[in-house]
């Protein structure tokens, strides 16, 4: 019996596949899926564009600098303590202030003495950083170091991207698009009968689908999350990817990320297959869903537990931390204030989708062909 | 396991609307033909069988299976519905082979069993075409194809014979026929009576969600008692014998054929004129032939639920 309903399963799927991928409407999916890789994209262009000029600036230096000699320049040094340091600069700009400074001679008379001071903005890199030194009247005023790369924010800006939108918006928008169609699409285009005239189990038909709806999500959003992380890391010259794949626990975060994709498609889709059973219009599940999943943190510890979003925040490899200045309720939106450990948080997901699953076996039992009401 | 096609006391109401309502039908084999106005429930009955709706009260079972196991139930049941619509992008072909599969058969035997059916419904030249495509007999006979792909014992048509030219309705009455000879069930639902009268072995008269009569045609003429039954008498000399039939008191009316070569007579018991007109015979009147005229479904239609929307 087992095998039949395996050859069951894989003919719904065949079935199945075809429509989801395929599917007009669901055009936007791919859409939604694209738009972080575009965002990594351009920030890879931009980065790219930036190490590209840096390292022209340290080829036209003077002296072959390393990121200790950047560090070492202190204000109030003098012009020829910074040559002595980093040698002459290869970009620099000049520039005369005409400083009019009035005083008062016992109180009575006012007298105007003018000078005038040289400024001279110097621009030195390292290959991977830049040195922007300010000099007035021949000594260092200000340094403004900016760092070519810095492994730890760039791997906060790679959490906030896929916990924020990702996550939260780009899957869960299309596993709704793709899960609640699975049937609801078939009772809109008045074909669900073609399934329910087949000699196979209800059950065995809503396991095909939902194993149709996730290989397509899964291959749509894993897809994207690799590109997001091909794009996130190509640019960087090969010394820094490296640094970037081997020292910072790149590659691990990354398997982690595609496995919390994976998840995530298992749970919300779980959620908008037996929705998309229950309610004929999915903007009102989805909204109670998305809302559901927004206030997860000002839930109390068991209402939180029946959350998608509780379970992957924990299995995402990077916390995200707030700023002193940010919003209380903000705080609590960013962190994790009950984090529960991986193996749970695995195990939860999968039983919130079990649960849901179960839902919808007895929800497509009950169904009946009736294209009329709808 | 039970035979048959069994409703018990069954019972379908969509929200406040009755679908049917206290059906109690044991329909044997043979091709059944359910009959009635529109909305009279005729698709809720079919529905009801092929487990797609579920019954609000009662029970059905078909040939001993419940009709919320589809997965046992479809192997013995084909059902050809109304709905005229198909999965996306499938052409004939795929449609009936994605069926087969979906019955957990292997590729090969698929593709064997659905040209197999796409010859029986003589629809080979348009097989690899998109369904899209079709025209709406094209349509028809692809679902046939569909009820028909598995051999199943049970053949559920709703109103198969729409769409159809004449042709293809003759063949498609001829495969029915086929069929049932096999000691299979065929229920068919229809409007057009002549048709449903030509091939059914028995009838099953619907209006506003109750079953009017069931069984035979001839059964049910029978039963239908305020009617006078009307037989046809062809003979040579017809105005004597009306003179003669008017003697007995159950002849009610008789009328001479406009060919002067015959009288319609009505009565109200059929088996004695018959007696009556073999006496006559044996008395030297000529009879060439003896036929009832109203022993169809049109007079059991206009008698039973009226002559509104019944289509000749």
């Amino acid at each position: 019996m087992t095998r039949i309903w395996w050859a069951q399963i894989k003919a719904v799927v065949r079935l199945e596949m075809r429509k989801t991928f395929f599917a007009k409407r669901g055009l936007w999916i791919y859409v939604v899926a694209a738009l972080p890789v575009l965002l990594f994209v351009a920030y890879a262009l931009a980065n790219s564009r930036f190490h590209h000029r840096i390292a022209e600036i340290a080829q036209q230096g003077e002296k072959r600098l390393a990121y200790q000699d950047l560090l070492a320049v202190k204000t109030g040094m003098t012009r020829e303590e910074l040559f002595a340091i980093l040698g002459k600069p290869p970009e620099s700009f000049r520039w005369t202030e005409h400083r009019t400074s009035e005083g008062t001679t016992e109180g009575k008379s006012e007298t105007k003495a003018t000078s005038d001071v040289l400024h001279e903005d110097y621009h030195y890199a390292d290959g991977v950083n830049e040195l922007f030194v300010g000099l007035a009247d021949n000594k260092v005023q200000s340094i403004n170091i900016r760092e070519g790369s810095n492994p730890g924010q760039d791997s906060i800006m790679f959490a906030g991207v896929f916990q924020f939108f990702f996550l939260r918006l780009a899957i869960f928008f299309g596993c709704l698009g793709i899960f609640m169609n699975l049937f609801r699409g078939e009772i809109l285009d008045r074909s669900l009968h073609f399934y329910f005239l087949a000699p196979i189990r209800r059950e065995v038909l809503m396991a095909g689908k939902f194993l149709a709806g996730l290989l397509a999500t899964c291959t749509i959003f894993v897809t994207s999350e690799l590109l997001q992380t091909i794009a996130f890391v190509w640019h960087f010259p090969p010394s820094l990817r490296g640094v970037y794949l081997y020292h910072n626990h790149f590659l691990e975060n990354a398997a982690i990320y595609l496995g919390v994709t994976v998840l995530a498609c298992v749970g919300y889709g779980a959620f908008f297959l037996v929705a998309g059973m229950m309610f004929r219009n999915p903007i009102l599940p989805a909204a109670a869903i998305l809302i559901w999943e927004a206030i997860n943190p000002f839930l109390p510890g068991l209402l939180k537990q029946c959350s998608v979003i509780y379970y992957l925040k924990a299995l995402c490899p990077v916390n995200i931390p707030s700023p002193s200045d940010t919003p209380p309720v903000l705080a609590l939106l960013i962190s994790n204030s009950d984090p529960v450990s991986a193996p749970v948080a695995v195990l939860g997901i999968l039983i919130v989708a079990m649960i849901a699953l179960y839902a919808s076996s007895v929800q497509v039992r009950r169904m009946e062909i009736n294209y009329t009401s709808e | 396991m039970s035979d048959g096609i069994v409703f018990e006391d069954v019972s379908k109401f969509y929200g406040e609307i009755l679908g049917v309502n206290r059906v109690n039908l044991s329909i044997p084999p043979g091709i059944t033909s359910l009959v009635g106005p529109n909305g009279s429930g005729k698709t809720t009955l079919m529905n009801l069988m092929t487990g797609l709706v579920k019954p609000t009260r009662g029970r059905v079972q078909v040939l001993g299976y419940r009709t919320d196991d589809p997965e046992h139930l479809f192997k013995i049941l084909g059902y050809s519905t109304q709905f005229d619509a198909f999965p996306k992008g499938l052409t004939g072909f795929q449609f009936i082979y994605s069926y087969l599969r979906l019955a957990g058969r292997d590729s090969h035997s698929s593709e064997q069993l659905a040209w197999r059916v796409i010859e029986r419904v003589n629809l080979v030249e348009a097989a690899k075409r998109n369904i899209a495509g079709y025209s709406k007999g094209m349509r028809q006979r692809i679902r046939l194809a569909q009820a028909l792909a598995h051999d199943p014992k049970v053949l559920v048509l709703d109103e198969p014979l729409n769409g159809l030219d004449p042709l293809a309705r003759s063949e498609m009455i001829a495969l029915f026929r086929a069929t049932a000879a096999q000691g299979c069930y065929v229920i068919i639902s229809s409007h057009i009576l002549h048709e449903v009268d030509v091939i059914s072995d028995q009838v099953i008269l619907l209006s506003n969600g109750y079953v009017v009569a069931e069984g035979p045609i001839s059964t049910v003429r029978g039963e239908i008692q305020e009617h006078p039954t009307q037989i046809l008498i062809r003979c040579t000399r017809p105005r004597e014998l009306a003179a003669r039939m008017l003697e007995d008191e159950l002849t009610v009316e008789v009328s001479i054929h406009k060919d002067e070569r015959g009288l319609l007579l009505k009565t109200r018991d059929a088996d004695r004129l018959y007696l009556a007109l073999n006496q006559l015979a044996l008395q030297g009147i000529d009879i060439e032939s003896i036929a009832p005229a109203d022993d169809d479904v049109l007079s059991l239609y206009e008698y039973l639920i009226g002559n509104e929307e019944a289509v000749r």
